[in-house]
């Protein structure tokens, strides 16, 4: 079996924190996000992850510091959103070049799943696709993602992105191929390059058996802000992680609060609030933001706020 | 270095015209002649002295800021208030160095020619200094942040009227199907932000996405560039805000529509 992580993406609704930095490796809860789903994945399962050339360098540092030795940057010559291969279009692009004739496991960087990866591939039977669901409860939400109809653990139905949901349960970015579909993968990719959930409605078309593993544990799509915020407080929960050089004096925390390191809150309130590394923090009243690397706030109060790498906002008293 | 030699030359050739007007509103009133009753030499050597002090009140009145429509009455009437505190200047002046008042006629047309003529040629000067500034490569080249119908009338009303903030790439935070807006190209999301603000933009406006403010506002101040806030991202749209200070802190104002003569006391 092969795990393939599609980090393709330029997150551009998580700007300006995914400036920088791609969305996988944004920090949640002091680790990568990218490593949440790595650390799960047994070891004897080669990884690729799927990225652009933009942010080549910092997935090949990461992979190094991460230190497991079977772990691959595949690198898509994209530079803009506009040239994207597409999610989809890069696995076939991967399955081709390299030949695939075992099972992938397929994985969207961007997402966060409790479960563990070990209980979902004992949950595999042969030649039967399987996807990892979540019931979100939500028909409103259900829109955004695609949606799985299903029979006990045989999926029945698929349908990317409804306009008229008929089910909450959803597809969570996770799913087993046996080898046997990557053909047709591949062929529909040439179709419909950006359409990953596209592949199991075709699946589905052609006869091929799915399967649902549905899980309760916490998932999160981390495609905005508020996804994010949301994504911390859950796994924060009403603690404060500091990470190395962090500091926090005088101050009020309420809810999750993540300090980067070398980060330092001095006189402040604080609630719900994350810290990038370098971060100078005194005198603030601040609830429900992110401050990427080396922002310097002085007397200032926000909500719901993402700052830029370097925001200097210092009041005049 | 373009816009400084033609402010310098503004400003050069603003002493000159108001100097100018003098000498006409001097030969109006006496005839084409040089009076020996009213000697011209010591009266132009007054308005000499007085034209720079006129020149530092006009300049106090941001009449030579880029930003500055020279074609609209109120700049009319701050050229117009220049021009009575430069007519007072030379009759202080005059009577200081000479112990003498003279013609109340001529100070009225002195304060009129160096009124008119100064506008006449602020509105000239800027419609020559607008369309050298918008060569390429532009002196202010500028970003348009949020494609809405209001920045799609700004960036048509700058190209129009040739102003010296010539868009150069629009942004949008959330993307936007055209891929222009009057002739400028929509280069994507705000992730091509510190792309495009490396390619020497010296102004951005912002349009919408309020909630990027604090982040556009941010790299506007890293990058040495003038940042710009369209007072409808706030939903003030009826242009009637103003920006006052309530004991120094800055605010901006909406005030209930009342009596018109009330706008100079609330």
């Amino acid at each position: 079996m092969q795990a393939f992580i599609l980090a393709g993406g330029f997150a551009t609704r998580l700007w300006p924190l995914t400036e920088k930095r791609a969305k996988p490796l944004l920090p949640l809860a002091g680790i990568p996000l990218i490593e949440h789903l790595v650390r799960d994945i047994p070891e004897d399962i080669p990884i690729t992850v799927s990225t652009n050339a933009i942010f080549k360098d910092d997935f090949e540092q990461w992979a190094k510091s991460y230190g497991r030795n079977n772990i691959r940057i595949l690198i898509e010559e994209t530079k803009s959103d506009d040239q994207k291969l597409g999610a989809l279009g890069a696995t076939a692009q991967w399955i081709e070049r390299q030949n695939i004739s075992e099972d992938v496991l397929l994985l969207t960087g961007d997402n966060y799943c409790g479960f563990s990866f070990d209980t979902f591939l004992k949950a595999a039977s042969p030649d039967t696709t399987l996807i990892a669901v979540h019931d979100i409860k939500s028909l409103e939400r259900a829109k955004q993602f695609g949606t799985v109809l299903a029979d006990d653990t045989t999926v029945t139905g698929f349908e990317e992105k409804p306009r008229e949901p008929k089910t909450t349960l959803v597809n969570t970015g996770c799913s087993l191929l046996p080898a046997s579909t990557l053909p047709i993968l591949t062929h529909h990719a040439k179709l419909h390059p950006d359409n990953v959930g596209g592949v199991f409605e075709e699946l589905l078309r052609q006869g091929k058996p799915i399967a649902c593993f549905a899980f309760s544990e916490p998932w999160f799509d981390i495609g905005s802000f508020d996804a994010y915020i949301e994504a911390t407080k859950e796994l924060v929960g009403n603690r404060i992680i500091e990470e190395e050089g962090a500091s926090i004096e005088q101050s009020e925390v309420t809810g999750s609060l993540v300090i980067g390191a070398r980060s330092s809150i001095k006189d402040s309130t604080l609630e719900h609030v994350v810290l990038f590394e370098d971060c100078i923090v005194e005198d603030c009243v601040l609830r429900n933001c992110v401050l990427d690397k080396g922002c310097i706030l002085k007397g200032i109060d926000l909500d719901c706020k993402m700052l830029r790498e370097g925001t200097k906002l210092l009041q005049n008293k | 270095m373009r816009y400084r030699i033609l402010l310098i030359l503004w400003l050069l050739t603003d002493l000159c015209v108001f100097v100018a007007s003098y000498a006409l509103a001097y030969f109006l009133r006496v005839g084409f002649i040089f009076s020996t009753d009213f000697p011209f030499e010591p009266y132009i050597h007054v308005v000499a002295l007085t034209a720079p002090l006129w020149l530092i009140v006009l300049m106090t009145t941001r009449t030579f800021a880029i930003t500055r429509s020279q074609c609209t009455v109120r700049n009319l009437a701050y050229i117009a208030y220049s021009a009575l505190v430069g007519a007072s200047l030379f009759a202080l002046s005059y009577y200081f160095l000479y112990g003498l008042f003279f013609s109340r006629k001529l100070i009225i047309f002195a304060l009129i020619l160096s009124t008119l003529l100064v506008w006449v040629w602020h509105v000239l000067y800027s419609r020559v200094q607008r369309t050298l500034l918008r060569k390429d490569p532009p002196t202010f080249p500028t970003l348009i942040v949020g494609v809405t119908r209001e920045s799609r009338k700004l960036i048509e009303k700058l190209n129009k009227s040739a102003n010296p903030l010539k868009p150069v790439a629009v942004l949008d935070g959330k993307g936007c199907k055209d891929s222009e807006i009057d002739g400028i190209p929509v280069r994507g999301k705000l992730n091509k932000l510190d792309d495009v603000l490396d390619e020497g933009i010296t102004h951005l406006i912002q349009c919408s996405d309020q909630e990027q403010s604090l982040n556009l506002l941010s790299a506007c101040r890293q990058k040495g560039i003038t940042y710009m806030l369209l007072p409808s991202v706030l939903g003030i749209v009826e242009r009637d805000e103003k920006i006052e200070t309530l004991e120094g802190q800055p605010v901006t104002m909406v005030s209930p529509k009342k009596n018109p003569l009330m706008w100079f006391f609330t």
